[in-house]
This record gives C-alpha cells, structure tokens and sequence, in this order.
C-alpha cells in the first residue's frame, strides 16, 4: 500500500499529520508533505488510511499495491 | 412543530437560521434544510442564499472563483480587506505564505506551559468557589490572554482587547443604544480606528525593537519581494482579534455545555485525557460554532434548479455540512469520540480554510485538558436554561458547580 498526496488540494487541516505523524509530516506552511513515499510499513498502514480518510479535502489517496 | 425545523419553510423555500432557538438547538434546522431545501432564500429574501448539504458547502469553500470571500461579504466598520480573509486567490496566497508558517501546529508547540500557565490562573480564580459562569470566566478571557501573550503585550490590555472586540462584533452588549444600525455603525467605525491606532504603537515599536512576537515575525515577512507594509500588518491585526476571540471562546461554550450535561462523555475525558483531541474534533463537528461563513457570487451558477446571479449572498451553512448523514452515517447528529473518520468543515475548507485553526485546537485541548484535571465533576446545574447566540454559537452565560478544589500551589 502506497500513500499519494495530491498537493494541489492540501490547504494544510493538519489532519493527517495529527494522526499519523510517522507518516505524514508538515512543511514550513503547514502543508502535508509524506514522511513514507514507497510502500507503507505493514504496523503503520492502518494508522496512514484513517489519516488519509480524515483529509477535509480528499488530498490524501491509499493506493493498494506497490 | 416545535423543533427549530419550523424556521425552514419548504413551501417557500426560505430560512431563517438568525434565532436564538435555532442557535440552542441548530440540528432539526439543519436536517431540515437538506433534506427539503438544499437551497433555500434567507427570510425569502431573492439575493440571499442557504446552502447547506456536504458536498455543495465543501464546492463552495473549494471554489472561491465562483463563491468569493472579497470585503462586500461583511462590513464591520473595517478601512480595507481584511488579511488574507478578504483577498481570494491569486493574490490570496501571498498572504498565506507569510501568516501561515506563524500559525503552524509545530509553532505552537513550545508555548504548551505558557498557555497550560494562563488557564490555570483563570480557574484558580474560581476553583475555590464551587460554582463559576465559565463563559465570563475562562472562555472570554483564555483566547484574549493567549493572543496578547503570542503579541507579547502585557496582561492588563485583556479588559480593553474584550471591550473592542464586542464593539465590533456585537456593539449593542455595551451600547443599547446600538439597536439602531446607524448608531451600531459610528460605534463599529469608532473602534476599528482605535484598533488601528493601538496596533500601529505596537507595529512601530516592533519594528524599532524586534523581538519574537507575532508582529515581529510577520515585520519581516515580504510579499511580492518586499518586506509587509504597515497597512497590510494592521489589516491582518484586525483579523486576529476579530476572527481568533469569539470563534474559540463559542466553540469551548459548545463543547464544555454539552459535556457539563453529559457526564459519561466528561468522564471519558477525565479517565483518559488522550481522548482529549478526538473530543475536540468531534465536539467541534456535531457542535459547529461558527453555524456559517459567508460568500458573494463571483459568476453566474447554477444548484439545484437555482440561479445564482453575480453579487448574490451565499451562507454557506458549515454547521448543517458537518451533520450530514451522506458524509458522516446514521449517527451524524450524535456526539462519538470514536469517529474514525471525521472530515469536518468546523474550520472552512480550501484556500480561506481558517488561519487560527492550529493556534484554536492548541487552546481547546490545552483547555478541556486543565478543566477536566481540575474540576473533574462540573456540571452544568440541572434546569439552567442556556441562551446561545446565532451565527457564532456563544452561550451568554454557562454556569456550572463542582465540587470546590484548591488553588494550585505556587
């Protein structure tokens, strides 16, 4: 499982980085930036889809597969 | 009917979301609009319009080329736009790429003892007693404290900051006169020369004097290259203390009545403090304090049958979004801490989304986190009737009794 962050959407919620800070962090304005570019550790994934399904404007994708 | 569904008129498709009784109890008038008027007129107003279902609030935030956030949506008595609230995109973003890295989660963090530090002397001032109103006594004054401390000005501006901010938002609490809406006006325009005059010492001073407050840093921000007027700091100023007081002191309001009238999800909160920020989200979605925002028309569009005409008003109901059943279930009108998604528009949504939410959700877990280490067994006292205001949910007075506790030890 992959995560894929559509920055253009981001508006920098938080959301995701309140939930799962292992992976999903902030830039300098707050935005989303992915902590975890491949594929997603097996412990961390369940935590990364429940960030990913609290993004306010759906920037945030769980891509099955690698 | 006697729930605040009647205030929505299907038959001719208008609403009137401005009452107390709606504000107390804004759920059934919410339900009510989606489900029979997913737009509707303001007190069958034409040029006014209510929208009110998920997916159209969540557009309408998204696109501000369509539903604009430019200085005719309100007036209170300001000279220019205020920053960055009023500008839409592109020049929108020239703001936020200065105020956002300010108001970011990660520079909050290190204020965590200062803030814990001023809401415990604000319930050492009660704690004692048994009882307190928690409106005048924690919800008014913590927001107010936390943005002097950010600016780094002294705590006995608080009193003034308080009487400024209700005379622009809501001048006839100190003026009766100020029912009349000219009279409302000279006040709000009063005010907001004060405000700029106070803000302008403070800006000159921070400029003279650099230090590590909020001005400062914004001092040496630069838009289009160069370094932020003067002009663009104090319209930014007025944001601050118009748009970061009341929006926090209504939504600790929200969150501490429902929870003093509900002592198994208090104690939830009491037994373990780490449930502390999901509450905040979910009281904040079920709760939403600020019931609207508004936009202005920006191009002919069209929704649900409606034509919205350029200039026209759109009240962008976030309250009635954030109880949607197609987003949020079954139970969307029900308080759940466990809510494992949880997509709340309580902040807005796309490029306006709120500035002060990171700065908002430190102040509200900070806060329900002393309260409920401090006075774990307040409640709101049985048959207290609770008056709350329309549009931003404050409740006048909260009263609530627990059993007495000492001041912390210094």
């Amino acid at each position: 499982m992959r995560i894929v962050l559509d920055a253009d959407r981001c508006t920098g919620h938080g959301r995701c980085y309140a939930l799962a800070p292992e992976v999903y962090d902030a830039d300098d304005e707050g935005h989303c930036v992915l902590r975890v570019t491949g594929e997603v550790p097996a412990e961390l994934a369940d935590k990364a889809r429940t960030a990913a399904d609290n993004c306010p404007e759906r920037a945030l994708s769980v891509v099955d597969g690698p | 009917m006697t729930t605040t569904a009647r205030f929505v008129r299907p038959e001719e498709r208008s609403a009137n979301p401005y009452d107390d009784e709606v504000a107390a109890d804004p759920i059934p008038f919410y339900d009510a609009l989606r489900d029979h008027t997913p737009i509707a007129s303001m007190l069958a107003l034409p040029h006014t319009h209510l929208i009110s279902r998920y997916e159209d609030v969540k557009f309408a935030l998204q696109h501000p080329e369509i539903f604009s956030s430019d200085i005719s949506a309100v007036d209170i008595g300001q000279d220019r736009p205020l920053l960055p609230l009023q500008v839409d995109p592109p020049d929108h973003v020239k703001y936020r790429r200065v105020m956002d890295p300010q108001m970011s989660a990660r520079h909050f963090a290190p204020l965590e003892d200062e803030v814990r530090g001023l809401v415990n002397d604000l319930v050492d001032r009660f704690s004692e007693r048994g009882t307190c109103d928690v409106h005048a006594e924690l919800t008014v004054p913590l927001p107010c404290a936390v943005f002097l401390q950010l600016c780094n000005l002294p705590q006995d501006s608080l009193d003034q900051m308080l009487a400024w901010k209700d005379d622009i938002i809501r001048p006839q609490l100190r003026h009766p006169d100020a029912h009349d809406p000219e009279v409302a006006g000279q006040i709000r325009r009063r005010t907001a020369l004060a405000i700029y005059a106070f803000f302008g010492e403070v800006i000159a001073d921070r400029r003279a004097q650099p230090g590590d407050d909020l001005f400062s840093r914004f001092a040496n921000g630069e838009i289009d290259g160069e370094r932020m007027t003067d002009e663009q700091m104090l319209d930014m100023g007025f944001l601050f203390l118009l748009g970061g007081l009341d929006t926090v002191t209504s939504t600790l309001d929200c969150s501490i009545a429902y929870l003093g009238r509900n002592p198994d999800r208090r104690d939830q909160l009491v037994a373990d403090p780490s449930r502390v920020p999901a509450a905040v989200e979910e009281l904040l979605r079920v709760h939403t304090p600020v019931m609207q925002v508004l936009r202005v028309v920006k191009q002919p569009y069209e929704m649900h049958g409606v034509s919205l005409e350029p200039g026209d008003s759109v009240m962008v109901m976030i309250g009635a979004a954030d109880t949607d059943p197609t987003e949020f279930g079954e139970t969307a009108g029900e308080v759940d801490f466990d809510r494992p998604v949880n997509r709340h528009l309580a902040f807005g949504g796309g490029p306006h989304r709120c500035l002060g939410s990171h700065l908002a959700r430190f102040e509200l877990v900070i806060a329900l986190e002393e309260l409920h280490r401090r006075l774990p067994d307040y409640r709101v006292p049985p048959g207290a009737e609770l008056r709350y205001s329309p549009g931003i949910r404050e409740i006048a007075e909260l009263p609530l009794e627990f059993t007495p506790r000492p001041r912390r030890s210094s």
